[in-house]
């Protein structure tokens, strides 16, 4: 089953009236030759008008306005999506010790997704990985970049609550431990300061029960809202690797935006006016679109209601961390 | 010309291109009947002028607000009495050279929000471009309203002493201020001296806000009959406050703070006591940063949240459209000549300075090098902050420099010293004439057709002896610019 039925519901409550709330929803699954997005569609409550537009990364955005006081704030995206046979990594390709010389012309082509990032700095310390990956690697690119991410999820504890959604690499070095969301801001530093273009990737990884012979447990966190990375092997192309789940990229990654980190894509942005503290959830329930022989079969994940601290400010922001 | 009496006893032309005496002495002759006029004059009759400007000054609040003295104060700009002459024939080479680096500016923002062919074409690196603090990803693939970026550019000229050929120093084409001054100080100017307006064709400058108002109100999505126009001011602690009221009196549209607009849907209304009015055109003098919070930095103050939304559905227009900081980037200035070879097939009119690009290992250890001859400028910055004068800093101060440098070279890039040209000015300390260095902005409007550019522009000065840093927020003042009709 790679037809999934996705509904993600972001809430926000309020305890006090806010108002003005002005919000960009990064939710829309991507249609491309890898995934197909046959539907979308996105209501806010309290009612608005949404617009949407493509940014220059090629994500869909959604943009919400609304005025009148509130104290609940609820989104929900609902979108039917068709996941195709994701690349693997090929065998053989391009020799570690040649792509020094191709480095230059990686800067130039692929400036966003190599140049070190507000929450991917350049540090010593991803130097040291890159330089055991490399060393345990079979030499070549797609090997080290495989060694990088098996290096990242045994030598990194996923934990969550380590970090917060404003947290850098440098963070997660200093803790040796993380979320997803961490785990691919590591695996980004280090290949790009190896040269290599790499993008974050915000998405759902479908849970065990929903997804084509999957463990349950390997569902990590159980919380569906889940990011990786997608790396650019010369000679190839993009090539995903989730160093969280130390697994291929499967039938059941759901990649929604593509950005230098999380900073470029978080699933719901906004300002809004009002002295109000604010708590979050985000639930999001999969369930496999019809199958081929006709019968539908329902699984749900259900996430645990983060709390976030309040920002009594004129102008708070929202944010979700990625899981 | 005889020197011996009057105002300009004692004057010497010294080392620098004198604007008002040639090397010999002698007026040059679109200064020669000004000069006639003035060397008649005693000192004191002078200094009875230039009260009455000084006053007219501080009656009618032009100021502008220093920043770095921690004090924020608010001055009085220094106004200095004897114009800034150039003849018909230097000023149309100027005009033309302007015209064909607004419209290869123009092309460049077009093209690298769209679809980057100078990138493609390796005529620029293109990780120059991205590397850009002020460019920005959030206009990539936005079609503007008829392909307008710099609305309104303040480029920064100087006359090389050694050469006495006029340079680019600079291009402002994200909120260039200064164009109230030329246009007060040409008002202060005919009162001060009236009879020599006589005496002289100066060329006017007061269609400059009309010329304005007419490109803001072509941009109207509704169309030009139906146009609400506001002018979006950061607020009274700005330090171009002033001209921000002004031109907004001087055009009769509305003067509104982020506050005073509200984003609905995707329609941006103005609040009024009759209720919300809708707002067709922004003349915006708040930085993209604080322009819109949801887009841009989240924590402004100063802007209005869902701007960008309205502007990317079309029914709004603003300029100077954002992102235009990419095309004055101080780097990117090192590559504008090839803008204007690339884009127009043309060989550019006006002359570049010689510009060292930190961030290529060549031309970083030239600087570091030469650090006490050059001049060291941030690439983002403007106003004449974040800079180093090689030969007047201290040492340590070379030094703090040097170590920024080299922690952060995409962002610096230095150039050789320009030995700027003078104009007399009167140091009232001593009570006589002076050489002061000079250089010139003048004001280009750009409405997708035609370029126009009210003749002159603002003289800024360096009113201290010898120095060669002329912004008003560094203690400079400014000087009237006449365009002669013809020669003399």
């Amino acid at each position: 089953m790679n037809r999934y039925h996705l509904l993600h519901a972001t809430e926000f409550l309020y305890d006090g009236p806010v108002y003005e709330s002005y919000n960009e929803v990064r939710l829309r699954p991507i249609h491309d030759d890898r995934q197909s997005c046959l539907s979308f569609r996105l209501t806010t409550l309290p009612n608005s008008r949404v617009s949407s537009y493509k940014d220059g990364y090629g994500n869909w955005i959604h943009v919400s306005n609304i005025l009148p006081h509130h104290r609940r704030l609820r989104f929900e995206a609902e979108s039917v999506v068709l996941v195709h046979e994701a690349p693997a990594p090929e065998p053989g390709g391009m020799q570690l010790r040649d792509l020094d010389a191709k480095r230059a012309d990686l800067y130039e082509e692929h400036f966003d997704w190599v140049a070190p990032s507000a929450y991917v700095p350049y540090l010593p310390e991803l130097a040291e990985i890159s330089k055991s990956a490399e060393d345990s690697c079979d030499g070549t690119v797609a090997g080290f970049v495989q060694a990088t991410s098996d290096t990242i999820h045994r030598n990194f504890v996923y934990m969550k609550g380590a970090t917060h959604v404003h947290s850098s690499v440098r963070d997660s070095l200093t803790l040796r431990a993380g979320v997803c969301q961490d785990f691919a801001h590591l695996l980004l530093g280090v290949v790009r300061m190896r040269g290599l273009p790499a993008r974050y990737v915000s998405g759902y990884l479908v849970s065990g029960s929903a997804g084509p012979g999957a463990k349950q447990e390997e569902v990590i966190g159980g919380q569906a809202s889940h990011a990786w990375a997608e790396v650019f092997l010369p000679g190839q192309g993009w090539v995903g690797f989730d160093p969280t789940l130390g697994n291929p990229i499967e039938l059941r990654h759901i990649r929604v935006a593509y950005g230098r980190d999380y900073g470029d894509v978080p699933p719901v942005r906004g300002v809004y006016k009002g002295r109000a503290g604010q708590s979050l959830s985000v639930d999001v329930r999969f369930r496999p679109a019809l199958d081929d022989s006709g019968h539908e079969q329902f699984a749900e994940t259900s996430a645990e209601p983060e709390e976030s601290e309040g920002h009594p400010q004129e102008r708070p922001q929202q944010h979700s961390q990625q899981q | 010309m005889c020197l011996d009496r009057g105002l300009f006893s004692g004057y010497t032309a010294g080392p620098f291109y004198d604007e008002m005496f040639s090397s010999q002495g002698a007026a040059r002759s679109h200064y020669a009947r000004l000069l006639e006029k003035l060397g008649g004059m005693a000192p004191s009759q002078f200094e009875e002028r230039r009260k009455l400007a000084d006053l007219s000054f501080l009656l009618q609040g032009i100021t502008f607000t220093v920043y770095s003295d921690g004090r924020g104060t608010e001055r009085l700009f220094p106004f200095d009495l004897i114009p800034r002459i150039l003849p018909q024939s230097e000023w149309a080479h100027i005009e033309a050279g302007l015209t064909q680096r607004v419209v290869a500016l123009n092309l460049f923002l077009q093209d690298v929000y769209g679809k980057q062919q100078i990138l493609k074409d390796r005529k620029i690196p293109s990780s120059l471009v991205y590397s850009c603090r002020h460019f920005r990803r959030e206009m990539m693939g936005l079609e503007v309203p008829h392909g307008i970026y710099t609305h309104v550019c303040g480029i920064d000229l100087v006359r090389d002493s050694s050469t006495g050929e006029f340079y680019v120093l600079e291009d402002n084409v994200r909120t260039p201020s200064g164009i109230s001054y030329v246009l007060e100080n040409r008002l202060v100017m005919t009162r001060a001296f009236p009879e020599a307006f006589h005496e002289h064709e100066v060329l006017p400058v007061a269609h400059y806000p009309s010329e304005l108002s007419r490109i803001l109100r072509m941009l109207s999505p509704r169309g030009e009959s139906e146009s609400q126009i506001v002018l979006l001011t950061p607020g009274i602690h700005n330090s171009a406050y002033f001209e921000h009221s002004f031109l907004a009196q001087q055009m009769g549209i509305e003067l509104v703070e982020g506050s005073d607009l509200i984003v609905d849907g995707v329609v941006v209304y103005m609040k009024t006591i009759y209720g919300l009015k809708r707002v067709d055109v922004i003349y915006r003098r708040v930085d993209d940063d604080f322009l819109d919070p949801l887009c841009f930095r989240s924590d402004s103050m100063l802007g209005v949240p869902g701007l960008m939304g309205a502007y990317r559905a079309g029914n709004v227009a603003l300029a100077n459209t954002p992102g235009n900081g990419v095309a004055d980037d101080k780097a990117i200035y090192a590559f504008v000549p090839t803008l204007i070879k690339y884009y127009l097939g043309e060989d550019p009119v006006l002359r570049s300075v010689e510009t060292y690009l930190c961030d290529r290992s060549d031309h970083l250890s030239h600087v570091l090098t030469n650090l006490p001859k050059l001049v060291v400028k941030s690439v983002g910055e403007s106003g004449g902050y974040g800079m180093l004068m090689g030969p007047s800093a201290a040492r340590a101060e070379i030094e703090a420099f040097r170590e920024r440098i080299m922690s952060e070279p995409r962002n610096y890039i230095a150039q050789p010293i320009v030995p700027l040209s003078v104009v007399p000015s009167y140091d009232s300390a001593a009570q006589c004439m002076a050489g002061r260095h000079v250089d010139l902005r003048p004001y280009c409007l750009y409405d997708g057709q035609k370029v126009t550019i009210v003749p002159g522009g603002l003289t800024r000065v360096a009113l201290q002896p010898g120095s060669l840093v002329v912004n008003s927020s560094q203690g400079g003042g400014s000087k009237d610019t006449w365009v002669l009709r013809g020669e003399c």
